[in-house]
């Protein structure tokens, strides 16, 4: 039966199996930390399965009496009780040193992320001080450097995981958990929320970027380089401030400073629409502002069905844009 | 009566006469349901849980169907999440517990030897309320306003009026429902077991499956009452908006997880032991031995009772507690499986060492162990901390429970079945089909689940209604789909196979040559259950007592008669079963339904938010239950003593920790003080969580001077009762009336104490978390003196309405063990919310 | 037959309630571990260095442990006929709650000695 599992399993990731969102393809030092356990773990269970199958199968082929009393109740508290019992201690010690937390120090770069329904709100907070850079749905990590990861939640719980990158860590209204990872291995990923949280769960994901630290540095300091975008008044942004976008969504150096929903300035370098959902192109920017809740069933930004396509597309242009 | 009465075939006839006149089930096409009989209320509830499992099936199917192929549309995301709540909801408190208790409730009275239960009432009542409340949370689905957070409903997204709508009060309250009902069920399972063993019947010679049910409702004791209370501050936030779990006042949502799994972790086991029970019973059987290492089956089911409330935390390992306590719950997480390892151990080398029979029931036995043990080395997997930080919610974790759960209950239960059909029913089911239903069950199982332990370690988490096709999980969701398919046809193939057998032939007495006590039941059964009260003498007793089945089938044991007309049956000592006393058992009656109803309407109307009917329901539960017990319960019998054979002659009244009924209170009065020790918990760990606490602004709390008023006068009330029993016993029975008085005037000012304190520091529980604790306790406690009141009085009406005399004191007895468990509610809720305040 | 006094550890009468004391034992010192972490994590951020308070309960928790199932055995070791020891007799029912007690005393040790290691590796409220 197992090997047929395991069979369809081959065939399965043949039909191909992904990089991006995975514990088994690893790219942080946690996530393949816990991939060893994990295949000590396997191994044990598959070496213990069989010689209790072994033991079951000769126990059932046995003629009578071919174990007297005295033989049974030895075997119990061998095979049953004293063996477990070591294996379980091995276990435990083998276990428990890998229960302690990777070391940060406060030089270390400090990414605040909090949940929300159903999205991401980001803030890259640098270690040598100086405001926040605030983000959404998308985060990028310096290759081979310590992060410390501040997780929140403010509605509901909800649970922060990238599985190639390390464990998740629940969000949870009202605290403040801390994720130390380090990433190792440069490339785009995705991550997740882990814990149901309501109608959205299934479509609450976000976009990884872990870049080499020169390139990432170059990329924090110019995107804090607050670079007003020009002040021309495209159809797309006149749109924009006349639905009133500005009242939830934030563009760094227009007067939209709304916080409800996530921070649109340099949407278009993001890769992906609607928390990791949509592939970030003009038709889906502009489906999305006018019925969100096709793709995202109880998602807070209203519909806006009185926008003509050509307006939305508009829109859709003038976001993609912002960079 | 001597022995050489029983020769006389006359004389037995007679008797038989007169036990089928006293156990003959009422008829009427109404009155028919009025019957407490534990083998028809048992038969009822074990239906009952078979069709909530289908149901439960059905749903799940759906959601296999939705995910077989990336970003499907077959169901939307809100009707997918109504049914993962409710498939896992129904199959956790509709079917495998209500399933085992009912198992139990029509096999133990049969493996005791008794001729039913101590409480057939209560049987009656917890099937009654069961089946409400089951059709009213499983029936929401039709009406779009199934509960949606998940079955372990977590807030804030459950308890935000905003966010979830009805369901999640159908859910809390349809629920508590029957987790009273499943409270009640354990009270008449500990007490049946300790109490209503046949004599000789030992503890060295109690058949496992007894022992495991003891430990299992010891187990659901302590397990159900920290949800209740859960449950309590989970309404009293929607309800009321007492902010428990709201963090922006004070509130915690971590409280609800800890409450949940100190329940949840202990229910996996108790849904799972008595599995193991079945195999204890069957493996035997099929060896043709004795079951090797008895005293480590012991060890292993109350070893699994008391790790299993060690476990909560690993269903919170990434919560972001210290590693240090997560490292706790990660030990013991591991330290469980080593009893586990003993049971199965102790099954092969009872195999080994007997004659094995290869039977259906054995190869369920078989393919249920191999598919167990696969999901008990994937928990051994995830009770390491950082493993499961990788597996936690996703697919893995649904593997892990699945191999668990049908590996643990669902196939154990089909063994029982094929096994114990011939005891119920009187006739085999079809070994063929059987064995094409096994295997279409075995390989449908791990084509589901198996390849969910990769899809979850390549990224899939629970809970979602599709997935999308890059992540390559197309393949391995398409198996488990199929294999769904498979499982549901296998499970079709049952029902056919249970649909064939009225037409099948009765197959002869105890088929499968077993050698326990339950086997003498005989094809054509009549209802008074057993003919004779047998003597044991052996674990054994119809393969190794010579002539016992004749002996029991001619009356040649105990009590093989029913000259009063009454039904009867043996109470016997906890260690030895030395005979105490012979009690009448209730018969036939309409009152534990029209108490179900009452008390499913008080929690039915609530989710509606129709309070001044649910207040009309609980003023008619309360009517029904002291009707309950005044007519049906502490009768006092026309004569002291009768004999039961043998020259053996037993009182027909005794009370104190002689009585089944003393039992069953201090049982109870267990169950209320776990759940109270949730609400004291819920206050201290709030205590944890603020810096201040009480915060500075209401620093003052409920002051000091009423708390321990309420305190002094709780105190008061139970010396009062305490003293009217000394006196009662010594015959003062005017003085003990008056201190019963005392006792309920000491109670109902205490309740007025009691609500002074939060009352007049204007304490408002919509504010803060501190506030709505203390309340809460509060309340309790209040609700407590309330209760103390009204049974002080009935104690008191029993005594003027002669009910209750100094021989004769039951009533007073079971009260005075409600004062102790209410004084030591009383000292505890107050001193806590009178004193820390000022301690801390 | 009795020439001596029965030794205290044979007079104690074991019952269902001794049969519990070794696992209430491992709950009692779980429950106190969890809540000494628990507490000294949110009010003191930090435990000691050398956890004074938890080693005296792990050591008390381990006796007491230990005496519960020396006196079952010293109950259970009762002189008689060969095993399997399942009669209906007094001697019989002794020897079996004083065995099941032994073996639970044993797991309960295990259990205590599993929840006592994490102090060993873990020294922080991380």
């Amino acid at each position: 039966m197992a090997r047929a599992c395991i069979l369809i399993f081959a065939l399965a990731c043949l039909s191909g199996c992904n990089a991006q969102q995975s514990t088994l393809s690893v790219f942080g030092a946690d996530a393949r930390e816990i991939r060893q356990i994990a295949i000590v773990l396997t191994v044990g269970a598959v070496v213990i399965f069989a010689i209790t199958a072994l033991l079951y199968i000769r126990a059932v082929r046995a003629p009578e009496e071919s174990l007297n009393h005295h033989q049974g109740m030895r075997m119990i508290l061998w095979v049953g009780a004293i063996g477990p019992t070591l294996i379980l201690t091995a276990l435990l010690l083998y276990a428990l040193p890998a229960m302690r937390p990777r070391p940060a120090s406060p030089a270390d770069l400090v990414i605040r992320v909090e949940g929300e329904q159903f999205w991401w709100r980001v803030a890259y907070q640098p270690p040598n001080g100086g405001a926040p850079l605030p983000s959404a749905n998308e985060i990028r990590l310096p290759v081979g450097r310590t992060v410390v990861f501040e997780l929140a939640a403010t509605d509901v719980i909800h649970s922060f995981w990238i599985p190639g990158l390390g464990g998740k860590m629940d969000m949870i209204p009202g605290r403040t958990n801390r994720l130390v990872v380090k990433a190792e291995k440069a490339g785009r990923y995705r991550g997740v929320c882990a814990e149901f949280c309501g109608l959205s769960h299934a479509l609450m994901a976000f976009d990884v970027v872990a870049m080499e630290p020169a390139a990432f540095d170059t990329w924090l300091a110019d995107a804090r380089a607050i670079v007003p975008p020009p002040a021309i008044a495209t159809p797309g942004r006149t749109l924009f401030d006349a639905q009133g976008c500005g009242a939830c969504h934030t563009i760094t150096g227009t007067p939209h400073a709304g916080i409800i929903g996530p921070d649109l300035s340099r949407f278009g370098e993001r890769l992906t629409l609607g928390a990791g959902i949509l592939p970030l192109t003009t038709e889906n920017i502009a489906a999305f502002i006018r019925a969100p809740h096709q793709t995202k069933p109880g998602v807070r930004m209203p519909a806006y069905p009185q926008l003509s396509d050509e307006d939305a597309r508009a829109i859709a242009h003038y976001l993609k844009g912002l960079r | 009566m001597s022995l050489h009465d029983q020769d006389d075939p006359a004389l037995r006839a007679a008797q038989e006469e007169r036990l089928r006149a006293v156990w003959k089930p009422p008829s009427g096409l109404f009155l028919r349901w009025t019957d407490c009989n534990n083998d028809r209320v048992g038969v009822w509830y074990v239906l009952t849980a078979f069709a909530f499992m289908l149901f439960a099936g059905v749903l799940a199917l759906i959601m296999r169907t939705q995910l077989a192929v990336p970003d499907n549309d077959l169901v939307s995301a809100g009707t997918f999440n109504q049914l993962f709540t409710l498939h896992g909801s129904m199959m956790m408190f509709l079917f495998a517990v209500p399933m085992f208790e009912a198992v139990s409730i029509i096999l133990l009275p049969q493996l005791l030897g008794a001729r039913d239960l101590p409480f057939p009432r209560l049987s009656a009542f917890g099937y009654w309320s069961f089946l409400l409340g089951g059709v009213f949370v499983g029936g929401s689905i039709f009406f779009n306003a199934a509960p949606d957070g998940g079955w372990f409903m977590y807030p804030p997204l459950t308890t935000r009026t905003d966010l979830s709508g009805l369901g999640a009060d159908i859910w809390m309250l349809g629920l508590s429902f029957i987790e009273v009902s499943s409270v009640a069920a354990a009270v008449e399972l500990i007490v049946g077991v300790l109490k209503c063993r046949p004599p000789g019947m030992r503890l060295n010679l109690m058949p496992l499956y007894a022992w495991y049910m003891l430990v299992v409702a010891v187990m659901i004791l302590f397990a159900f009452p920290p949800l209740i209370a859960g449950d309590i501050l989970f309404e009293m936030e929607r309800l009321l908006n007492w902010p428990f779990f709201d963090a922006s006042r004070g509130g915690d949502p971590l409280l609800w997880q800890h409450l949940f799994w100190i329940f949840g972790h202990p229910e996996v086991y108790i849904v799972f032991l008595p599995s193991i029970a079945l195999f204890a019973m069957l493996v035997p059987t099929f060896s043709n031995r004795h079951l090797l290492g008895y005293p480590w089956i012991v060890l292993a089911a109350v070893g699994t009772a008391f790790l299993s409330f060690g476990l909560w935390v690993h269903h919170m390992f990434t919560t972001g507690l210290p590693k240090i306590s997560l490292a706790f719950f990660s030990a013991a997480s591991e330290a469980v499986a080593i009893p586990t390892a003993v049971q199965i151990f102790v099954f092969i080398a009872t195999l080994w060492a007997g004659r094995v029979t290869w039977s259906t029931p054995l190869l369920y036995a078989t393919g249920s162990l191999a598919i167990f043990v696969i999901g008990g080395l994937t928990g051994v997997m995830v009770a390491v901390a950082p493993f499961d930080w990788q597996a936690h919610d996703t697919y893995f974790i649904v593997a892990h429970l699945h191999y668990v759960l049908i590996g643990g209950t669902l196939l154990p239960l089909f063994a029982g079945l094929y096994y114990y059909w011939p005891l119920i029913t009187g006739k085999r089911l079809s070994d063929r089909l059987g064995r094409i239903a096994f295997w279409m069950l075995f390989v449908g199982a791990n084509l589901t689940f198996f390849p969910m332990h990769f899809s979850g370690l390549m990224g899939m988490p629970r809970r979602v209604f599709t997935y999308p096709e890059e992540l390559g999980l197309g393949g391995l969701n398409m198996a488990s789909t199929l294999g769904a398919w498979l499982f549901a046809a296998g499970v079709a193939v049952i029902c056919v196979d249970l649909c064939l057998s009225p037409r099948r032939a009765k197959a002869q007495r105890n088929p499968w040559g077993a050698g326990t006590l339950e086997w003498l039941a005989h094809p054509d059964d009549e209802d008074w259950g057993i003919r004779s009260i047998p003597l044991i003498e052996s674990r054994y007793p119809i393969w190794d007592q010579k002539d016992f089945v004749q002996k029991v089938d001619e009356g040649r044991f105990f009590l093989p008669d029913a000259e009063e007309g009454r039904r009867e049956t043996i109470v016997t000592t906890v260690l030895d079963a030395r005979p105490l006393a012979v009690i009448r058992l209730g018969t036939p009656s309409v009152i534990p339904i029209l108490t179900a109803l009452s008390l499913g309407g008080v929690f039915i109307l609530t989710t509606y938010h129709l309070y001044w009917a649910a207040l009309v329901c609980a003023v008619a539960t309360l009517a029904c239950a002291i009707w309950w017990l005044w007519t049906g319960t502490a009768e006092i019998p026309e004569k002291p003593c009768k004999p039961i054979g043998h020259g053996i002659e037993l009182p027909l009244y005794i009370s104190g920790p002689a009585a089944p009924g003393w039992w069953a209170m201090f049982i109870t009065m267990m169950a209320d003080a776990t759940a109270f020790s949730g609400l004291v918990f819920g206050y201290y760990f709030f205590w944890t969580r603020h810096a201040d606490f009480p915060p500075m602004a209401m620093a003052d709390g409920p002051g000091m001077y009423w708390p321990m008023v309420a305190l002094v006068l709780g105190v008061a009330s139970w010396l009062a009762t305490i003293a009217a029993l000394e006196v009662h016993a010594r015959g003062d029975v005017g003085i003990a009336r008056l201190l019963l008085m005392l006792g309920i005037a000491t109670s109902l000012a205490g309740i007025a104490a009691g609500l002074a304190g939060p009352w007049t520091h204007g304490m408002d529980p919509e504010n803060h978390s501190y506030p709505a604790i203390v309340w809460t306790l509060t309340v309790w406690t209040v609700a407590h003196a309330g209760i103390a009141a009204i049974m002080q009085s009935y104690a008191l009406a029993r005594s003027i309405a002669r009910r209750m005399d100094p021989q004769h004191d039951a009533d007073i007895r079971n009260v005075t063990v409600y004062m102790h468990f209410f004084a030591l509610t009383a000292i505890v809720a107050y001193a806590t919310i009178g004193l820390f305040p000022s301690l801390s | 037959m009795k020439d001596r006094r029965p030794h205290w550890s044979e007079r104690l009468k074991v019952t269902l309630w001794t049969l519990i004391v070794p696992p209430t034992i491992w709950a009692g010192h779980f429950l106190f571990s969890y809540l000494w972490a628990a507490i000294s994590c949110a009010k003191a951020g930090a435990f000691a260095t050398f956890p004074t308070l938890f080693v005296v309960g792990t050591v008390l928790a381990l006796t007491l442990i230990a005496l519960s199932g020396w006196v079952a055995w010293n109950q259970g070791r009762t002189p008689g006929a060969s095993p399997p020891h399942e009669d209906s007799t007094d001697i019989d029912r002794l020897r079996f709650l004083a065995k099941s007690t032994l073996l639970l005393a044993c797991l309960s040790f295990v259990g205590v000695l599993f929840t006592s290691l994490p102090v060993i590796y873990l020294r922080d409220c991380l």
